[in-house]
């Protein structure tokens, strides 16, 4: 797979194949199986073959990997009851195989049409996610398309070790338009895209600590960073938790009191909002750094 | 059904040992007992929305309890709207504070503390999963709204009409809104009538709590959500081979 390609402009299958080894992926459960959602088709709404998440086993680099990319086509990537035990069961098997686990999100959390079954199935996947944590097997969670991680999958995944993002990812719980709703346009105007992706975007959240990488838009990219926190963990103990807590309060003393994320921005040592508005991930990974020295 | 006050409740609860729990911005944090034994208590009350804040204050008492009071069941309360859309609770990484709370939980419940919800209120999206539906075993009392959100809420949304919505719910109780069907798929252990003597009931619930997450197969010996388990199952028997 070329660097050329834009990692947010391909679809699941082609993003597990480019950041896997050649030829390696093994698809669990694949659309042959006819998988499909019977509440969606009681309602009368297309279904997936695949249910929208592709799932199964590969190789990074020669090192086995469990790895499951979703379908933003298909219904905004949204956790129904099939969706959603795929992605348990998957977890579940990289806890028992002990093999690292590698969730590409690209949801908007649970599938409404559904109602409760897609937000239990989010809650009984985290728990396979900590049982993945318990015995040191790296959980991963890529954030890198317009869609991001929202809602329930939002939550989910900060439960994981570690959050490889691209200046396109998103992350957060509540969307711009339900905000706006709330809130009103002069609070938060969803059509701003600049503070959209101020508010959520990966920039942010890689500054604020939330994402453990800030990445090109290129598979190759997402690829070498998956490959560097395969052979990681970040566990669960008193002593983290509570150094966690610390950086909570801080940063929430610290900027609470602001609505101007330029102000986030600066705090964490960018000296350049316009410069910085147009640097590449990498590139803005690196200024703040050297603002911040 | 009309909701007692939060006192009230915690009363019906905990009895005389519920004044050693906080009330404070309609965060619940405190140590009561339950059967004769101290318990940790966190929650949220009065239907309040909650953000950053109220996931640290959470998380910091979960944390208390796990350094001085180890191994105590810590029963987690759960009367709130959600989170509430709120711009700079996003941009400060909302997200994040509730994945510290479930971090911090996930910690106890490795330390050999027994974690138990009950539902007492609305237990709606977000404020759910955050913290309530990661216990060992979840309770709702019967006057509790409990699910993703009221079928109004999900045709506004689909587009799809109400009644629409309201016939397929006699038979996908995934789509109706309560703690009964919220039970049929296996997401709740039991529902408890609120007239019951709720202390009794909870100091049982702690006594029988066990770690194993048995919902989906809950679910699927109730029928509500039929699917579940067995793609779970298939998914880590072809793994395997």
């Amino acid at each position: 797979m070329s660097q050329l390609h834009l990692f947010h402009e391909q679809t699941a299958r082609q993003r597990i194949a480019a950041v896997t080894d050649a030829g390696s992926f093994a698809e669990l459960l694949p659309p042959p199986e006819r998988l499909t959602s019977p509440y969606l088709a009681q309602l009368g709404i297309p279904v997936s073959f695949d249910d929208g998440v592709v799932i199964g086993h590969a190789r990074i680099d020669g090192k086995k990997v469990y790895i499951a990319a979703q379908v933003g086509q298909f219904v905004g990537g949204a956790v129904g009851e099939i969706h959603g035990a795929k992605l348990t069961g998957l977890f579940k098997a990289a806890a028992r195989d002990r093999v690292p686990c590698v969730v590409i999100i690209e949801s908007g959390g649970v599938r409404l049409h559904e109602g409760s079954a897609g937000e239990i199935a989010i809650a009984e996947t985290m728990r396979a996610i900590f049982e993945c944590r318990a015995r040191k097997v790296p959980t991963i969670a890529v954030i890198a398309s317009d869609i991001g991680a929202y809602g329930g999958m939002g939550i989910l995944s900060t439960c994981c070790d570690f959050r490889v993002m691209t200046e396109h990812g998103r992350l957060g719980i509540s969307g711009p338009i339900v905000i706006e709703k709330w809130m009103g346009k002069k609070a938060y105007d969803s059509s701003n895209r600049a503070l959209v992706w101020k508010t959520s975007g990966g920039k942010t959240k890689y500054l604020l600590g939330d994402a453990d990488a800030l990445v090109h838009d290129a598979a190759g990219a997402v690829r070498e960073a998956i490959g560097k926190l395969l052979t990681k963990s970040s566990p669960v103990t008193l002593k983290n938790a509570k150094a966690r807590q610390k950086e909570l309060e801080k940063r929430l003393k610290r900027f609470g009191k602001t609505a101007d994320p330029d102000d986030v921005w600066k705090g964490l040592g960018v000296r350049d909002i316009a410069t910085a508005s147009l640097a590449s991930g990498p590139e803005f990974a690196a200024l703040a750094k050297a603002g911040r020295k | 059904m009309k909701q007692p006050s939060p006192r009230a409740l915690l009363g019906k609860l905990f009895g005389g040992s519920a004044k050693g729990i906080a009330v404070e911005k309609s965060v619940l944090t405190g140590y009561a007992q339950a059967g004769g034994k101290d318990v940790c208590v966190i929650g949220t009350c009065n239907g309040t929305y909650i953000g950053n804040e109220a996931a640290l204050v959470l998380a910091a008492h979960v944390i208390d309890c796990v350094e001085r009071r180890p191994k105590t069941p810590i029963v987690m309360l759960v009367d709130s709207a959600g989170q509430e859309p709120n711009r700079v609770d996003e941009m400060l990484g909302l997200a994040s504070y509730f994945g510290h709370l479930l971090n911090c939980l996930e910690l106890a419940r490795r330390k050999g503390h027994k974690l138990l919800t009950i539902a007492t209120g609305k237990a709606v999206g977000g404020a759910f999963i955050c913290y309530g539906m990661f216990a060992d075993r979840i309770y709702a009392l019967d006057s509790a709204s409990v699910g993703l959100m009221p079928i109004e809420a999900m045709s506004a949304v689909t587009k799809i009409p109400v009644p629409v919505l309201q016939k397929l719910s006699k038979t996908m109780p995934s789509l109706e809104f309560g703690a009964r069907p919220f039970a049929l798929l296996g997401g709740v252990e039991e529902v408890w009538p609120s007239k019951d003597d709720l202390q009794a009931r909870l100091a049982e619930a702690i006594a029988t709590a066990a770690v194993d997450d048995n919902r989906a197969a809950l679910g699927k010996k109730r029928g509500g959500r039929k699917l579940a388990l067995d793609i779970r199952n298939r998914v880590l028997a072809e793994s395997a081979k």
